[in-house]
Order: C-alpha cells, then sequence, then structure tokens
C-alpha cells in the first residue's frame, strides 16, 4: 500500500490524538496570541460603558453546563464590567438544564470579587419555567413571576427589587444563551417592549444572531469563545481593578482558551489540506497495470 | 487534594472521552448516569423553582388574592389523565389551551419580531458612499436568490435556474460560516474539559502527592 493511501486509510483515532495534544499543549504553556476587537463586541461593550452608575441590567443566564465553557467566560466578563462600573444586576435563569445552577455560581463567584451586598447591589432571581408566557410576564411584573429569589427569600424584601418592579424599569437585558432563548429575548422582549438586549451566544448560534445585530434588534452580540476573549481585553484595558483580577494565575480565561483554539484549529487546517492533497495525489496517480508497462 | 465532586467529575469526564478509543461500559455507565441526574435535576428545579413558588406558596399563604390559580394547576394536573385510559380525553383541554396560547404568541412574536424587521432591513439604498451600494446590493442579490431557490412552484430553469444557482452559492457561503464557527463551538466544549481535567483535578493532585 502506499503512503498516501495509509495516510488517507488513517485511524481516526490518531486524528483524535493530535487534536487532543493540541489542546493539552497550549493549556499547560500559554502562547499569549493577541486579541483583534470585533464590532458586534465593542457595541455590546460600549453600550454598557454608556449606562450610568445605578442603572438596572437583567443578565440572564439561558445556558447549562453543557455550554458553559463558551457562555462563562462571557457571563463573567459582562458581570465584572457591570459590578466595576456600579450597574446594579439582576440575575435570572430561563434554561431548565443547568441554568439556576451556572447562574448561582458564576454570580457567587464574580460578586465575591467586589465589595457589593446582596439584594441591593444584584440579586439572583432564580429559574422560571414557561419559556415566552414568562417573558411576557415579565414586563408586566416581575414581582408575580419571581415571588422569590433563587434561595427563597420573598423577592419584596429585596431592596434592588424595590425600583424593578417589571422590565420597563431595566435598562438593559443580557442574555447569555444556548439554543433559541436569545432569539425570544430580542423577537419578544425587544421587539415588544422595546427593551434593549445583548446576546452572549455560543459559537455554533451565533450566524443566526447576525441578522438581528445587523436589523438593529440587538445592540451587541459576544460569539462563542471568541466574543468573551475580546469582551476581557476591552474590559482589562479600560478598568485596571478588572485586569488585575484576569492576571490572576488561578483564573481560566476566554484569552487563553482562544490560544489553544487556534493551535487546534491549525491543526484541523492542516489535516483538510493533507487529506485533499493525498486525495487528489491518489486520484490522478497512473493505475497499477501503466506502471508496468 | 481535589474534593470528591472533582474526583466524580474528573472519572466521568474520562469515561465519556473513553468513547473516542472505542465504546465500553465505562462509558455506557456514564451516559446512564447522566441522563438519570439530568432529569432529576429537572423535575427538582421545575418543583422548587416554579410550582412550588409560583402555584403552592402562592395558594397556601394567600389564597384570596390567587384562588384563580387552582384553574392553573389543574389544567397541568389534566396533562396526566393521558396515563389513564378511560380518561385518556380530558389530557386533550389543557394541551388544546396550551398550543393555542403559544401558538398565539408565536404567530405574533415571529411576525412582529423577526419577519417584518427583517424584511425592512432588507429594503436597502443602492446608493450612498464607499462601498455602501455594492455591500447593499450583495444582500439584495442574495436574499431574493435565496427565497428563489426555496421557491418550488416554479421550475427552475431559465432566469429562475441561473438565480437559484446563485442562490445555493449563498447558501453555501453560510453554512461554511455555519460549520466553522460548529468547529469553533466544539473546540471550546473540548477546552473546557481539558482545562477542568488539568487545572481543577490533575494540578492539585500532584501537588498534593509531590
Amino acid at each position: 500500500m502506499r503512503l498516501a493511501d495509509r495516510l488517507l486509510a488513517v485511524d481516526r483515532r490518531i486524528i483524535y490524538l493530535l487534536v487532543g495534544i493540541g489542546t493539552l499543549i497550549p493549556l499547560l504553556f500559554p502562547i499569549g496570541l493577541p486579541v483583534t476587537i470585533t464590532p458586534p463586541v465593542r457595541s455590546a461593550f460600549e453600550k454598557i460603558e454608556s449606562l450610568p452608575p445605578g442603572s438596572v441590567v437583567v443578565v440572564s443566564f439561558d445556558y447549562g453546563p453543557s455550554t458553559a465553557p463558551e457562555n462563562d467566560p462571557q457571563a463573567d466578563a459582562v458581570l465584572r464590567h457591570c459590578f466595576a462600573r456600579k450597574i446594579r444586576v439582576v440575575g435570572m435563569a430561563l434554561y431548565s438544564l443547568g441554568g439556576l445552577s451556572v447562574a448561582v455560581e458564576e454570580m457567587n463567584k464574580v460578586a465575591a470579587e467586589f465589595p457589593l451586598e446582596y439584594g441591593v447591589d444584584y440579586v439572583n432571581l432564580g429559574y422560571k419555567d414557561g419559556a415566552q408566557a414568562a417573558l411576557r410576564r415579565m414586563n408586566e411584573n416581575l414581582h408575580e413571576l419571581f415571588p422569590r429569589d433563587a434561595f427563597g427569600r420573598p423577592v419584596s424584601e429585596l431592596p434592588l427589587m424595590q425600583d424593578v418592579r417589571s422590565l420597563r424599569e431595566v435598562d438593559l437585558v443580557v442574555s447569555l444563551a444556548t439554543g433559541i432563548i436569545g432569539e425570544w429575548w430580542i423577537n419578544l422582549v425587544n421587539a415588544q417592549f422595546g427593551t434593549p438586549v445583548i446576546v452572549g451566544s455560543t459559537a455554533i448560534g451565533t450566524p443566526k444572531y447576525y441578522a438581528y445585530l445587523k436589523a438593529r434588534q440587538a445592540e451587541g452580540l459576544l460569539g462563542g469563545l471568541k466574543g468573551a476573549s475580546e469582551y476581557e481585553r476591552m474590559l482589562s484595558d479600560r478598568y485596571p481593578v478588572v485586569a488585575e483580577i484576569y492576571r490572576s494565575p488561578t483564573l481560566y480565561t476566554a484569552t487563553q482558551g482562544m490560544d489553544i483554539q487556534t493551535i487546534v484549529h491549525l491543526v484541523i487546517i492542516a489535516l483538510v489540506v493533507l487529506g485533499n492533497v493525498l486525495y487528489f495525489v491518489s486520484r490522478f496517480r497512473p493505475a497499477s497495470g501503466d506502471r508496468h508497462a | 487534594m481535589p474534593s470528591i465532586g472533582t474526583w466524580l467529575g474528573a472519572l466521568l469526564s474520562l469515561a465519556i472521552l473513553s468513547f473516542l478509543y472505542k465504546d465500553n461500559p465505562l462509558f455506557r455507565f456514564a451516559e446512564s448516569l447522566f441522563a438519570g441526574v439530568a432529569l432529576g435535576y429537572y423535575i427538582g428545579n421545575q418543583t422548587n423553582q416554579t410550582i412550588k413558588p409560583n402555584l403552592v406558596l402562592a395558594l397556601t399563604r394567600d389564597f384570596a388574592a390567587n384562588w384563580d390559580l387552582i384553574f392553573a394547576g389543574l389544567l397541568g394536573i389534566g396533562l396526566y389523565f393521558r396515563y389513564i385510559k378511560k380518561l385518556a380525553w380530558l389530557a386533550r383541554v389543557p394541551l388544546g389551551i396550551y398550543v393555542g396560547y403559544y401558538v398565539g404568541v408565536t404567530i405574533t412574536q415571529k411576525l412582529h419580531g423577526e419577519v417584518l424587521p427583517q424584511m425592512k432591513d432588507t429594503i436597502l439604498p443602492l446608493s450612498g458612499p464607499g462601498l455602501a451600494p455594492l455591500w447593499n446590493g450583495l444582500m439584495i442579490v442574495g436574499v431574493f436568490s435565496v427565497l428563489l431557490y426555496f421557491f418550488f412552484s416554479l421550475e427552475h430553469r431559465g432566469a429562475v435556474g441561473v438565480a437559484s444557482r446563485v442562490g445555493i452559492l449563498f447558501v453555501m457561503v453560510s453554512f461554511g460560516a455555519a460549520f466553522g464557527y460548529t468547529v469553533m463551538g466544539r473546540i471550546s466544549l473540548l477546552i473546557g474539559r481539558f482545562n477542568f481535567l488539568v487545572n481543577d483535578w490533575l494540578r492539585p493532585l500532584l501537588g498534593a502527592v509531590f
């Protein structure tokens, strides 16, 4: 068997191994590749930047552990931005399989980095079922939809929620979304009630959100890990206190993740090119009978 | 030393990743465990975060203000009549209300929030500064040719055939972009798992041992 044929018939587990090695090496030895900022992320950043201190932002955790490696860095960056600007945050979750858990974990983790008081500077309303019905209700009465927060405390007793009775008192919604929930915030809440919306989507969901962004139905878009890394870059450049957090050696960031993405993409591109070259070599080589002629 | 939760997570992650080598009982155990835990989480989540605060506590603490929730509760229970043969027909009532409500909401949502704004954004000027006319023209050609590609009441021959061929090119570019993003998304998930295994499990473990 020729080398080209042998390579074309290579065991797929060899490819898994190469991708695994490509992931592991930059994870152990970070490269620090530069991050370029794209307009959708800049637009999202500037929107939050334009809100005065004391504004209210809803951060909706519309994802679960299955996409946490993409959405967690987005959530962390947006929360750090809001808290650094003294913007009040109302957290909630609309994704049933783990939305509540990531909301509790991420909000507690990031809030601990700032001198904040629960109930005054931020609240976590927890998970609510009902899909579009829940979103419609939010515009009428948040307190009836969320009578208790994620930890069972009556929402009416939380000082921050005295100022926020419905989405009408909310300045911006940031939906960190897997699947279709980010679209609901845009084509229901933004379209019908006019609340500005930013979406942090998984990479797979990102292409469809560009249509909403271009039609100005969304204020900004953080697409996958790349979007999160761009946000981290802008945040670190603008806020030294946040830059200090991102410099922590024990903190995994989207920027580090993009180093790994780059290496693995190079491995995949090399494999695609090699596969195509070998395919054409094997296709156009002379038949075995011709060689003996 | 890593916590018990981290150990469980790491070992189950390795069990799932072992499928890349070949199917095995450890992978099937981890897969079944994941499905079971996910279902349990779902039931607990719905009960504690929605049914309890929005129905049970609302009725028990202030019945006079919330008595109408009884109807919502009965409709929810009614869905389960499908498991009793003689009363299965009763389940159609709440299902009908449920479907009717969401169809009504979704039609308005799609038309008002998606179809009309997207149509409006396609009505673009073919004049303007710089490359704007070119990009706007490209957008218009793309939208119409793709729509024509999916229009099956006309045979795709002649001018319609040419336009639909252009449409398929736009569709292919769109698929290419979606595929590229899909690769990035999947690699992100792999990075997340490797990061957990290396930084949350292996490093503390090696630090504790050596």
